[in-house]
């Protein structure tokens, strides 16, 4: 962009949007699914009958998918421009998170149920620090 | 707020007014909800009563009605949900006014006056939505 564009430019960009945001956006619908996986790695651990495993496996197939999609839910429906300024890290944490599902995926070793548990845990932290917690939540929870 | 403002649109805004501007003006301010910087035009002014649930809110002496140019039949055509204006979010106080956006400067084709206008296609009844 020239000087003078760059001179010219407004300062600020105002939204005019039509989309139906939902209200509610919580990192514990991929935290409750990030820790059904890892139970499941701990049971495949301790349980050696095969058909067993292999329902294990599947099930760990679908919550971590579904770990995927409320990260992704999150990423794109909560978190705006100006949180990235209070988290500049915050795509990196995303980018973690979601890779750690994907291994989740592939793994039945509960370390990386964990690394999962931990990302998700930074995702909340984020969440937090920009008002998650007071905006999305719905108060009156039981304890 | 199409086509009174499109995407990329750049707009001179006056931060100076200190009271809710008339009805049918194009003002920027921060969404109640969650403090996004938007656009939308002035429905009803501080004492106006707009109909609401099943009866009518009157707005207070700080507080406006704003809504988008758009009808909810519109914005599901084009694929979205619902406007997202007070219908969602209810009467923004006037502290969260930046200002009253009243002149295109780009692009060069579409440079001018933002105008007031009396009423939009949508406002017939200002029928609220509820909170989704």
């Amino acid at each position: 962009m020239s000087r003078l564009t760059r001179w010219l430019a407004p300062n600020a960009t105002a939204h005019a949007h039509c989309d139906l945001p939902c209200g509610v956006y919580d990192p514990e619908q991929a935290r409750i699914e990030a820790e059904s996986c890892f139970r499941i790695m701990e049971k495949y651990q301790a349980n050696t009958d095969e058909t067993f495993r292999a329902r294990a496996i599947g099930i760990k197939e679908e919550r971590a998918e579904l770990v995927k999609h409320h990260l992704d839910v999150l990423w794109h429906d909560y978190f705006k421009p100006e949180h990235v300024e209070k988290v500049p890290n915050l795509h990196e944490l995303f980018w973690s998170a979601t890779k750690a599902a994907s291994r989740v995926k592939a793994s039945v070793d509960p370390a990386d149920g964990q690394k999962l548990l931990d990302a998700i845990n930074d995702i909340d932290a984020a969440w937090k620090a920009t008002g998650g917690l007071e905006k999305t939540r719905v108060a009156g929870r039981p304890g | 707020m199409r086509p009174a403002i499109e995407p990329g649109d750049w707009l001179l805004v006056d931060p100076t007014i200190q009271r809710w501007p008339r009805r049918g003006s194009v003002v920027v301010f921060r969404e109640p909800d969650g403090e996004t910087l938007a656009i939308k035009r002035v429905a009803a002014g501080p004492g106006d009563r707009v109909p609401f649930a099943d009866g009518h809110l009157e707005l207070a002496e700080d507080e406006a009605w704003l809504l988008s140019d758009a009808t909810a039949e519109a914005t599901t055509a084009a694929g979205h949900g619902p406007p997202v204006d007070s219908r969602r979010y209810g009467p923004v106080p006037l502290e969260l006014l930046v200002g009253r956006a009243w002149f295109r400067y780009a692009p060069i084709g579409r440079i001018g006056r933002i105008r007031a206008r009396d009423v939009g296609p949508g406002w017939d009844a200002l029928e609220p939505f509820g909170r989704g």
